[in-house]
Parts: structure tokens; C-alpha cells; sequence
């Protein structure tokens, strides 16, 4: 057993908008072999357990296990399948190796949302079928109406709400790897289009295409890999209850939960001051504010200050979404969690170039299912 | 290969969909709640004396004690407006003509998400709504049976 786990390596597919030349299975063999390439390991010899996460009704197949084994190398190999956020697939991971059951895991995680070609439709499965969706509602109500009850509890403003999107877009400039870098003014978003009021169009992350693909492996076995594996510190998860009718609206005490499982196995009093970077959710604008107090970074309706102080800037006091997040970089469904992941891993090793933020040790990532779930989960990262 | 180096006239995707129809049981506490709103015009709430809790709509067991729930209530047809939103999208992505006003009304620790009939501009968290109805004959037992909430003058 061992009780560290790392990141020894990574791989990565797009990201783009749309990928009309690659069938996923091709995006995720791109991954696969980048992230093997990597961490210096052959997955027919050395990875024991690989995962996935995949959502049926995305795929466009019933039983994805079944289009896993063969472009990750895992064919006649131990393999399973989540229906979970990539941080779910990782947490998957650690504790394959934490409980000694593998030595080497290969988790991995993909977005082809672009051919979906009814993607609200899809979204709208998730709604309960007896007491909502005989509403026929787009599902981004559940977005306006927390949006509105976050605003109306924690005295955060619309204007606020609207900034996360000019931070976040424009970080994206710096990051290869984003579709959605733009220099947007405040007004430019907050007179945007609008979706679900009072959340607009803009404030709304748009998809992209793309896998990742990580190796994680036990503590022995990462320090013979490699010089500067990156260390899992801590992950935890947590749901609600689903119901939009019990649920709570202004507050996210799944992610405070999830977040307090992160800390305490990872040691972390004060994530303020030691956490040095943060990639987490911002499908809607308002969820980073929303998510940045409920993993107790400050007070509850303190964000939206600190945010136009500039404290969550490339340069400031604690770096948010550096990476542009998924209004920045593209929402990748159920494989964003390990997009985040991927994002941290490039700061915690200084390979994040433009965006880099400078003597990145310890990073923060987090993740939601999105609308309508309470679902989500947070991973402390350390080099 | 990259998307440049294609040869446009090369097949490029099967096109295909997943029909799927279900159907989905109410179970014991959403027959009696449904049979309720449909035959007496009643929203009930289901109570858990242990936590001090009101479900609404009501459910056979509470989720925070997993205690079976056998004290019934009826929550009256007025509830305070818990959130709102306007909605400019219809199920399937596409812009509305009319955008959708949709609401969560609480009773209880619960609520009822249903359609808002009110100019937007008059809605303000914390006023009270009341469920309007269909009338009895044209009811079916689901939450259709409940028109729209509108805003409610004592
Ligand atoms: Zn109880």
C-alpha cells in the first residue's frame, strides 16, 4: 500500500471548438500516447487499472465501457467506466493505488460536444422527470434561478459577476490551449445577450473538443519515473440532495464539504494563504465568486470585492483560473475536471508558459457536474 | 492529418439518435401528493418530526434521517417566492418569442418550480404566490395540473 499518490504524467487532445477531422476515439489515443510518452511508461506492460469518465447519453451509446479498452492500450486489462466529473474519475485513481490494488492508473476523461446535436435536449434528461421536466424548461433556468438567490443572499452584483468573464477571457489569451480568448469590457457582457436572467449569454461557458489523459502512479514508483511528479495532496466529493425543491440556492455546502475532505487530507488550515493557484468551476460567471467562498478562500459575499481588487488576477494575491477556465479555455463536460487538473499540473511543474504563475507550489482544483446537479469536488495538488 | 488537409468530398459522420421513452412511477408519497393536488386542488407536504423538517412535495421518508414520514399536511395554495429567473431559451436551445418567467415557490423546507404569470419587474423574493389551478375536470394528476403561480394579495 502505498499512501502518496502523483502525477507522473500527462496528455492532452485539442482543445477546439470542433474537431471534425478526429473521432474521439482518435482524441483520446492522441492523449493517451502524450501522456504515456510523458510519464515514461508502457501501458501494455506497466499501468495495472485504467478509468474513465463518460456520460451514455453524451456518447451517443449506451455502455460507453464498451469504446474504452483499445485507444488507451487497456485491452484483456482491469477497466471501468464513471459517470462522474474527471475529478471523480481522479479520485477513482488514488484510491486504486491507496488501497493497493494497482501500482500505475490511467484515468482519463474527453469532451466531443460538438457532435451533439442536441445538447439542451440531452441536458434536459437531467431535470426530474416528474416534478420538472414536465415543465419543458431549458435546463439553464436552474443557473438564473441560483444566479438570482446567490445575488439576492450574498449582496454580490450583476457588474461582479460580468468581471469573471473579462478576467477569465482574457487569460485565455495567454494559453494556447484556450478557444475563447477575447478582450471583452464589462459592458460588453453585462449588455450581452441574455440567457437566463439575470445571467447573460456571455457569462455562460461555450464547449470544446478535446481528452486528457493522466498517469498516476504510487509513491515508489513515481520517484523512479520521474524527477518532479506532481504530488495529489488531498481529494474529496460530496452531493446534495438533487431536488431543486430542497435544495439550498445561495450557498454550495457540497463544495464546502468536499473541500473540508481535501483539507484535512492534505493538511490545509488556511487555503487563503496556502494555496497558491486555482483552477476552478466558472460555467456560469457567478459559480467562481459562489465556489471561491464556499471553499473558504474569504467570507461569504466577499469574492466580488476581492475579484474587482484584483486579488484573483494572473498577478494578484491568489490567481483564479489563470488557464481563462471554461469560459476561457471552453466547457469540456464531463472531462473539465481534468482539464483543471491538467492546468495545475503545468503551473505546479512552471511549464504554463504565458500564464504561468510564478513559484506555483501548491494548486487548488475544483469541479461541479453542472446544472442540474449538486455535485462536485476538490483536489489539492503540491510539486 | 488536420482539418486543412482534408479532402472535403471525403465521408465525414454517420448521423444517428437515441429514442428513449420511459415511464416513470410515482411511488407511494407521489401518488398520494399527485391524487391530492389532482381530486382535492391541495399541495401537501410530508413532515419529519425528528428534524423539524416539511417536504414538499411531499416524500414517503425524510433525507436527512432516512425516518419514514407518515405526517401529512396540506400547505395551502400560498408560498413565499424562494428565486426567479427569465428564461430566453426554450428545452431545446432556441430563442424564445415570449420569454418564460419561472419560479421557485417554497412551502415548507420545500417548494414547487412552476411557471410565473407576472410582468417581471413586479417580482421581488419574499412575496407571497399562490398556485393557480386547472379547473378540476381538466386535471390529470402530474405538475401540469398547477397553471402558473402568480403573485398574491391577502
Ligand atoms: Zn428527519
Amino acid at each position: 500500500m502505498s499512501d502518496r499518490v502523483a502525477i507522473v504524467g500527462v496528455g492532452w487532445s485539442g482543445f477546439r471548438p470542433k474537431t471534425p477531422d478526429l473521432s474521439y476515439k482518435e482524441l483520446m489515443y492522441e492523449a493517451a500516447v502524450r501522456a504515456y510518452a510523458d510519464a515514461g511508461v508502457d501501458p501494455r506492460r506497466d499501468v495495472d487499472s485504467f478509468v474513465t469518465v463518460a456520460e451514455d447519453f453524451i456518447e451517443g451509446t449506451s455502455i460507453f465501457d464498451e469504446y474504452v479498452p483499445d485507444q488507451l492500450g487497456a485491452a484483456l486489462k482491469p477497466v471501468h467506466t464513471i459517470t462522474g466529473d474527471g475529478l471523480h474519475g481522479l479520485a477513482t485513481g488514488v484510491m486504486l493505488i491507496r488501497s493497493g490494488i494497482a501500482r500505475v492508473v490511467v484515468v482519463e476523461g474527453h469532451s466531443k460536444a460538438s457532435n451533439l446535436l442536441t445538447p439542451d435536449t440531452i441536458l434536459a434528461y437531467a431535470q426530474d422527470p416528474v416534478l420538472n421536466r414536465p415543465l419543458r424548461l431549458n435546463t439553464h433556468f436552474v443557473a438564473g434561478m441560483e444566479m438570482h438567490r446567490y445575488l439576492y443572499e450574498s449582496g454580490t452584483t450583476r457588474e461582479q459577476c460580468a468581471a469573471v468573464v473579462v478576467k477569465n477571457r482574457r487569460n485565455a489569451l495567454r494559453n494556447p490551449l484556450a478557444a475563447y480568448g477575447a478582450d471583452l469590457s464589462l459592458e460588453e457582457v453585462l449588455f450581452g445577450p441574455p440567457l437566463a436572467w439575470p445571467l447573460g449569454k456571455r457569462e455562460t461557458a461555450a464547449t470544446t473538443d478535446g481528452a486528457i489523459v493522466m498517469v498516476l502512479a504510487a509513491e515508489e514508483v513515481a520517484r523512479a519515473l520521474r524527477q518532479d511528479p506532481i504530488w495529489i495532496r488531498g481529494i474529496g466529493w460530496c452531493n446534495d440532495s438533487p431536488s431543486l425543491e430542497s435544495r439550498e440556492w445561495g450557498n454550495l455546502p457540497y463544495i464546502q464539504e468536499a473541500a473540508q475532505m481535501a483539507y484535512q487530507q492534505a493538511g490545509l488550515r488556511d487555503p487563503w494563504n496556502e494555496v497558491d493557484v486555482a483552477e476552478i468551476d466558472d460555467t456560469y460567471a457567478y459559480k467562481e465568486l459562489q465556489t471561491l467562498e464556499a471553499l473558504g478562500f474569504c467570507g461569504y459575499g466577499e469574492a466580488g470585492s476581492l475579484l474587482e481588487s484584483g486579488a484573483f488576477d494572473l498577478d494578484g494575491e491568489l490567481p483564479v483560473n489563470p488557464s481563462g477556465g471554461s469560459l476561457g479555455v471552453g466547457h469540456m463536460l464531463d472531462a473539465t475536471g481534468l482539464m483543471r487538473t491538467l492546468e495545475a499540473v503545468f503551473q505546479l511543474r512552471g511549464e504554463a508558459g504565458a500564464h504561468q504563475v510564478e513559484g506555483a507550489e501548491v494548486a487548488l482544483v475544483q469541479s461541479w457536474r453542472g446544472v442540474p446537479t449538486t455535485s462536485g469536488a476538490v483536489a489539492i495538488l503540491s510539486n | 492529418m488536420t482539418f486543412l488537409e482534408r479532402d472535403p468530398l471525403a465521408p465525414q459522420a454517420w448521423f444517428g439518435n437515441l429514442p428513449a421513452a420511459h415511464r416513470y412511477t410515482y411511488g407511494l408519497a407521489g401518488e398520494r401528493f399527485f391524487r391530492a393536488l389532482k381530486d382535492e386542488g391541495k399541495i401537501l407536504g410530508s413532515y419529519c418530526p425528528k428534524c423539524d423538517r416539511t417536504y414538499v412535495p411531499a416524500t414517503a421518508f425524510c433525507e436527512r434521517c432516512l425516518g419514514e414520514l407518515t405526517d401529512w399536511r396540506d400547505m395551502g395554495l400560498v408560498g413565499e417566492l424562494h428565486t426567479f429567473t427569465v428564461l430566453y431559451v426554450d428545452v431545446e436551445g432556441r430563442p424564445l418569442e415570449t420569454p418564460q418567467i419561472v419560479g421557485l415557490v417554497s412551502f415548507g423546507d420545500g417548494g414547487i418550480v412552476h411557471f410565473l404569470h407576472a410582468d417581471p419587474e413586479s417580482l421581488v423574493i419574499g412575496m407571497p404566490m399562490r398556485a393557480v389551478l386547472k379547473p378540476p375536470h381538466e386535471r390529470q394528476g402530474s405538475i401540469l395540473d398547477i397553471q402558473y403561480f402568480e403573485p398574491f394579495q391577502a
